[in-house]
């Protein structure tokens, strides 16, 4: 771990002229097993007027400290290793007394509350090479403080990867908290948790659109059965896309955001039909005597993994051409796989039971591939992908009620992030 | 079907609307001859019931009685459900004993119509549990339609697992949840 040498092989780095934001290390995010880097993040310096808001100098690096962890690429480390706090002198970094606890990357910053609003100067360091390789000063109003953070720790891992991070993502789940089930959404670490719906019934699979504007979602509050709504979150307000007698269910979108897929059985069977957000039937997807249920497409809307019970009766994942309608089944390996939420970046999660508890497995769309993402004895269901096709957000049970998961695609990095009164379930992504 | 159905709707509030409009208007036109009116009308309410008391009192005791057989077999044709074996939705040989008796009390109470509530056990995915309930309703809907039950008196809806019977992660508990329930209406 304390060898920088080690870290060598798996990273690259580049060293360009200058002192600040030039000089880099590279993690590649494709490498399967990228080592973690140790970040040390101590307290933020309060440099409010008479002190105001002292609770912010851990809270705000508890932050970004969580950002860094869920992303996988980092370990933060312990603060009681620590040699120095964060109020040691400003631009004075002894960087002898974090290498020698093995850090590799430190972030300080210092944050002054000035009425409504909150200044942050945030600077990140390179440990081994003893240099500043990134330097963001950030003006913000207090209450968004989670965003501004949030927005800092996308600057981190942006300037490391290459690629943005998710930290500025957003859920949508459903809980149970009110003994009813309710849409809830949140940042995508859980917080900000706020409810959505107030149907007061059972409200199920909520939906983001492509654009994150809109939620699809299956409600029982007319007591007829399950229908499909659709709200505008910016408006509020709410529109019956499909109120069909029996099921109007697992509805997802089509990458334009201008079409739904979703299992009706009007007709007596449950087949997955593709409409307009007016509910018109644009055409019939499937059309088999067997259930046929839940639809994901791929990310050029030319295929959808759907679940069908079609072979043997036990449910199965299949991959359908939408253009020539042929289906092939690409799950063998176990008696019952449901769920299946296809990536931006082309792989298909889906949950399976094997020893009576299902896992999180992903596959590729042609059925090779496969890997197992979680395991354990209690059930870890309704896999959705982050929009960038790396991070993989479920539900589980495994500490007694459902609470929600994050994970990096191999399974390796899972964060439990939601701990609200009830079972917190079906988890949806957005950008 | 339903949008006829609205419109007929439609046309019976307007009609309404008119013989309320026409009948208030026609009341303000002949405002003064009115009052009499009224009074005989109640009269003939009050004289009514007076003379045959005895006979109602012992009709509607009769009729309490009746009632009170009924909410029992009602209570009991609603208590008594349908189970399926896990990922299934073949009626069982018991649960066609069960049917037989509803389809009975169906022909015998044909102003009773029924919902039929398909149910899953907590295992597996909500979707798919969805479809499975409905499947469970469909087949006891169709075992009944088949024992001469009219198919316009029943209705389906599936919950998929959203409302065990009995809560637990057994066995015990899976069995008693994968079931059809049987609400009359009326």
């Amino acid at each position: 771990m304390r060898g920088s040498l080690f870290s060598l092989i798996f990273l690259v780095l580049i060293l360009l002229g200058g002192v600040n934001g030039h000089a880099r290390i590279f993690i590649d995010i494709n490498s399967p097993s990228a080592k973690k880097f140790a970040v040390a993040i101590p307290d933020f310096r309060n440099e409010s007027p008479q002190s105001g808001s002292p609770e912010f100098a851990a809270g705000l690096a508890q932050i970004i400290s969580n950002d860094l962890d869920l992303s996988g690429y980092f370990s933060p480390m312990d603060k009681g290793a620590f040699l120095e706090g964060g109020n040691t002198g400003e631009d004075s970094v002894n960087f002898k007394n974090w290498s020698v606890i093995g850090t590799e990357l430190l972030v300080k910053a210092s944050y002054a509350c000035v009425g409504q609003s909150l200044e942050l100067d945030l600077k990140l360091y390179d440990v081994y090479w003893g240099r500043q390789i990134l330097g963001k000063r950030v003006l913000g109003e207090t209450r968004n403080h989670r965003e501004l953070m949030h927005r800092l720790s996308n600057d981190i891992i942006r300037l490391l990867t290459g690629s943005d991070g998710i930290a500025m993502t957003r859920l949508a789940f459903v809980g149970d908290a009110t003994k009813n089930k309710e849409i809830y959404i949140s940042d995508y670490d859980g917080q900000k948790a706020k409810q959505l719906t107030s149907d007061k019934s059972i409200v199920l699979s909520p939906r983001w659109s492509p654009d994150g504007k809109r939620i699809i979602y299956n409600s029982y509050k007319d007591n007829k059965g399950p229908r499909l709504y659709m709200r505008d979150l910016r408006a509020g307000a709410v529109k019956t896309i499909s109120g069909r007698p029996g099921l109007n269910i697992g509805a997802t979108w089509s990458p334009e955001g201008n079409r739904v897929a979703l299992t009706l059985t009007e007709k007596g069977n449950s087949d997955i039909f593709l409409i307009d957000l007016n509910g018109n039937i644009v055409k019939q997807l499937t059309d088999h005597w067997a259930i046929d249920v839940s639809p994901s497409f791929s990310p050029d809307g030319s295929k959808m993994a759907f679940v069908s019970n079609r072979a043997g009766g036990t449910p199965q994942i299949y991959v359908m051409t939408i253009s020539d309608g042929s289906v092939e089944r690409i799950t063998f390996e176990s008696k019952y796989c449901t769920s299946p939420s296809w990536s931006s970046r082309n792989r298909i999660a889906f949950a399976s039971q094997s020893n009576g508890a299902l896992d999180i497995y992903t596959i590729a769309p042609d059925g090779s591939q496969m890997r197992r993402v979680t395991s354990g004895t209690r059930d870890n269901e309704d896999p959705c992908w982050s929009p960038d096709g790396r991070y993989i957000v479920f539900s589980s049970n495994r500490t007694g009620r459902y609470r929600l998961f994050l994970t990096n695609e191999t399974g390796d990095n899972q964060r439990m992030i939601t701990n609200l009164p009830g079972n917190q379930t079906a988890p949806s992504w957005t950008r | 079907m339903s949008r006829r159905f609205s419109n007929v709707c439609m046309t019976l509030a307007f009609m309404g609307l008119f013989l309320f409009l026409g009948s208030s208007c026609a009341k303000k036109q002949v405002q003064v001859s009115e009052p009499p009116k009224a009074a005989p009308v109640q009269e003939v309410k009050k004289e009514a019931p007076a003379p045959v008391e005895d006979a109602a009192a012992k009709e509607a005791k009769l009729r309490a009685e009746k009632e009170k057989q009924l909410e029992k077999m009602r209570k009991a044709f609603e208590d008594e459900s349908i189970y399926f074996d896990f990922d299934k939705y073949e009626i069982k040989a018991d649960a066609k004993t069960t049917l037989q008796k509803k389809a009975d009390f169906l022909a015998a109470n044909t102003r009773y119509s029924l919902r039929i509530e398909g149910h899953c056990d907590e295992r597996g995915t909500n979707e798919y549990n969805l479809a499975l309930g409905e499947r469970r309703a469909n087949s006891a809907k169709e075992f009944l339609v088949a024992l001469g039950i009219a198919p316009a008196r029943i209705t389906t809806i599936s919950y998929g697992e959203e409302r065990p019977a009995v809560e637990g992660s057994n066995e015990d508990a899976w069995s008693k949840n994968r079931r059809d329930e049987f609400k009359l209406i009326y």
